[in-house]
């Protein structure tokens, strides 16, 4: 069976509201202004990684990449603009606004509002060629996103993937939307960033293997029971890539589950983050936690965020603070407003 | 190692500017109809189109994604007569966001903006409060319409939106099979939706340069100018258990073009190497492929480039394998697109009948196949290829074969 290694991670962010990213020379002015706030962070986060990983011309056309991505939104000097020129008597005209208001746009604004762009204008840059996928995530598509890049991995679609997460929360409309659904009132602190990981089949002699992940509906059931739900696809997840999953025994065996040394949260705000430590004291009692969302929240980057939190947990033996010997193993659980849970399952390498 | 589980295609339907299901539709389009009139829903005057496939509703300025993909499930779910455990359940749609009223969205500008026109947070958390109660993630969401599918359906397997702009219901598609394959769920509520002929999507694309000024969807046309918006839903259930099921999907295949925004690849590279993918996925040679469903979008462009894709990857097959475009009768229907595309491919497998490309007259020799024009065709096809590729350069071909 192939296993499927994380050999390299990079990230923008989180930036709170009011601390904007330094900007990263990228390939031209005309690029950056083209893209929204996602695709910027998502394509610096992109370069890093690509560098890092310094791939053949040939190797880029072959190279997977799948993102989470929020809804994207355009700068709002440009919607402004572009609607203060469709008002006639201090009224809205539609009329005006398809001609004048069309005018006073910046042409370019349209390549800022598609989704999938915050994954596209990276992918063009690094010449990224191979399988994709731009998953809409409130917390779940991210996990679906790395879960597309591991089987694209496993199975040999491509030799590498890049798979993670980038949104804007501090958007107007994105700020509107939570504080409408009371995440704000509950203290969740909105923030902007992009963090992705590499991937590629496992050596042997890899730091951190990614043994499954995957995501339960979360709909008309309680949490703790889509939770449990989540965890068994996860498990199932990291057994044989091709074949039915459904009986064939998961890698992670009960004494596996004993030696998970981390737990990486994702959570949108403080009860939904309550919720999951709930339930990793239960089943995991003495693991170690870090909470990713108390440095700010990035939606559709959150879990992925995440996921670097426990890949740096497990590459570093100082961050262990209780045992003496290092952790084998680590746990991501991820809860957006979606509701649906989600769980990855990291071994440090050689743990299997 | 086992074998590779089967993915059967159980049902389909589809809700459309044309009809209300997919054999009334596919009825009309093997007809020559085309479902492309000037837009009524709202004032177009001073849009660079005028025209679009849209369906008629009461509720022009509400979100229409939600009754567009729940008439298109409950077609194929019905057709489909599946009972399957919740947790073995997924749904898997293509989807962009929705829409707030256009009041709200203005509201929101407007009390963000500080001196200079910079964004003022202070300004915008005193005076963006009334607005946040008309913003409705439920409505505007992506993923609020697959959500809802899966309340309706008691799916409690994995619930995923793609968003990937004209690749979206595609490459939803492949998504479920993947999932069917790994054994991660047995059925798969799958598809696309778009409901986008309205202003904010029309200025998009007109910035963009690209809808046609005539409102013409004349895929592969001489004369073609750019595409025509159009709207609606295609689903499909897709299934591991094969039943009395007549057709399976059996290749996947999905690539970028890395090459610009919105622009193909000049060579086509992209789109061969994914539909070149899909073929090796199947199993199948490019021989065995008796129809394309191509993307076709009626621009210079798009058009031109994927013809020779097809000929690059069919080879000498491309002189008999028929092709044609659902947008010349449909319009484009961006995140839906893709879902729709694969319904004529699925219909001609099961049914034989090839249905036409609506708006074309006069070929442009620079795309030169055998075109479906006028009325459907007739032909014993036993394997069929779909093809999308978005802005962005994200490309997905899905190849439906008859079940051996």
């Amino acid at each position: 069976m192939t296993r499927v290694a994380i050999t390299d991670v990079a990230a923008r962010g989180p930036y709170r509201a009011g601390t904007a990213p330094a900007e990263e020379p990228l390939a031209s002015q005309r690029a950056r202004k083209m893209m929204s706030g996602a695709a910027y962070l998502a394509a610096c986060a992109l370069a890093e990684l690509v560098g890092k990983l310094a791939p053949s011309a040939a190797e880029r056309a072959e190279l997977g990449y799948f993102l989470g991505v929020g809804g994207s939104a355009g700068a709002l000097d440009d919607v402004t603009a572009l609607l203060d020129a469709s008002f006639v008597d201090g009224a809205f005209s539609l009329p005006r606004f398809g001609d004048r208001g069309l005018a006073a746009c910046n042409p370019l604004l349209a390549f800022q509002l598609m989704n999938n762009f915050t994954m596209c204008h990276g992918a063009i840059l690094e010449s990224l060629g191979g399988p994709n996928g731009a998953l809409f995530s409130r917390g779940a598509g991210t996990i679906a996103a790395l879960g597309e890049a591991h089987h694209a991995v496993r199975s040999g679609a491509c030799a590498r993937a890049i798979a993670g997460g980038a949104d804007v929360a501090t958007h107007p409309v994105t700020l509107a939307e939570l504080a409408r659904d009371g995440h704000l009132g509950r203290g969740l602190v909105p923030a902007d960033g992009a963090a992705l990981v590499a991937l590629a089949a496992s050596t042997g002699r890899d730091d951190v293997v990614l043994d499954g992940c995957a995501h339960a509906s979360g709909r008309g059931r309680a949490l703790v029971e889509a939770l449990n739900d989540a965890f068994a696809r996860a498990l199932r997840a990291a057994t044989s890539s091709s074949a039915d999953t459904r009986d064939a025994a998961p890698t992670w065996a009960r004494e596996d589950l004993d030696s998970v040394g981390h737990i990486a949260l994702s959570a949108w705000g403080p009860p939904a983050a309550e919720a999951l430590r709930a339930y990793a004291a239960a089943r995991f009692p003495f693991a170690t936690l870090v909470d990713v969302s108390t440095r700010g929240e990035t939606l559709a980057g959150g879990t992925a965020f995440a996921l670097i939190a426990a890949v740096e947990l497990l590459r570093s033996p100082s961050l262990e603070v209780v045992r003496s010997a290092r952790p084998a193993r680590a746990v991501v659980l991820s809860l957006g407003v979606d509701g649906d849970p989600g769980v990855i399952l990291l071994s440090r390498g050689g743990a299997a | 190692m086992a074998a590779r589980r089967r993915v059967y295609v159980r049902g389909v339907g589809a809700f459309t500017p044309l009809a209300p299901t997919w054999p009334a539709t596919a009825a009309q389009l093997a007809d020559g109809a085309c479902g492309i009139r000037e837009i009524d829903a709202f004032d177009a005057t001073g849009f660079p189109c005028r025209h679009a496939a849209a369906i008629a509703t009461p509720f022009p300025d509400e979100d229409r994604r939600l009754p567009y993909a729940r008439a298109a499930a409950r077609e194929a779910w019905g057709a489909a007569r599946v009972s399957v455990a919740p947790a073995r359940l997924g749904v898997f749609l293509g989807a962009e966001s929705g829409r707030g009223r256009w009041q709200t969205v203005v509201g929101l500008a407007r009390a963000a903006r500080g001196e200079a026109g910079a964004f003022d947070h202070t300004r915008f958390a005193r005076e963006a409060r009334p607005f946040a109660e008309r913003i409705d993630a439920s409505v505007i969401s992506p993923s609020a319409v697959a959500a809802a599918l899966a309340r309706e359906y008691g799916a409690h397997g994995p619930v995923e939106t793609i968003s990937l702009a004209c690749a979206s219901g595609s490459a939803a598609i492949a998504e479920a099979a993947r999932a069917i394959r790994l054994g991660e769920i047995d059925v798969a509520l799958c598809g696309g939706v778009g409901a986008d002929v309205d202003p904010l999507m029309l200025a998009g694309f007109g910035l963009l340069g690209i809808l046609s000024p005539r409102g013409v969807s004349c895929p592969f046309d001489a004369h073609r100018d750019g595409f025509v918006v159009g709207e609606g839903a295609a689903m499909l259930v897709l299934s591991a258990e094969r039943a009395d099921a007549t057709v399976e999907l059996a290749g996947i295949g999905r690539t970028l073009d890395a090459h610009h925004l919105t622009a193909p690849d000049p060579e086509g590279d992209g789109a061969a190497r994914a539909m070149t993918a899909a073929l090796r996925d199947a199993g199948l040679s490019p021989g065995a492929i008796g129809y394309v469903q191509a993307h076709g979008t009626s621009t210079p462009l798009n058009d031109r480039i994927e013809v020779t894709a097809i000929r690059r990857v069919l080879g000498d097959a491309a002189e008999r394998t028929l092709v044609s475009s659902a947008k010349g009768a449909l319009g484009h229907w961006v995140a839906g697109a893709g879902a729709v595309g694969a319904l004529y491919a699925i219909h001609a497998v099961a049914t034989g009948v090839v249905l036409p490309t609506a708006g074309l007259r006069d070929p442009d020799p620079a795309c030169a196949v055998p075109h479906v024009i006028g009325r459907a065709a007739k032909g014993d096809v036993e394997a069929a290829l779909a093809s999308s590729f978005a802005f962005g350069g994200a490309n997905s071909c899905l190849v439906v074969q008859r079940c051996g």
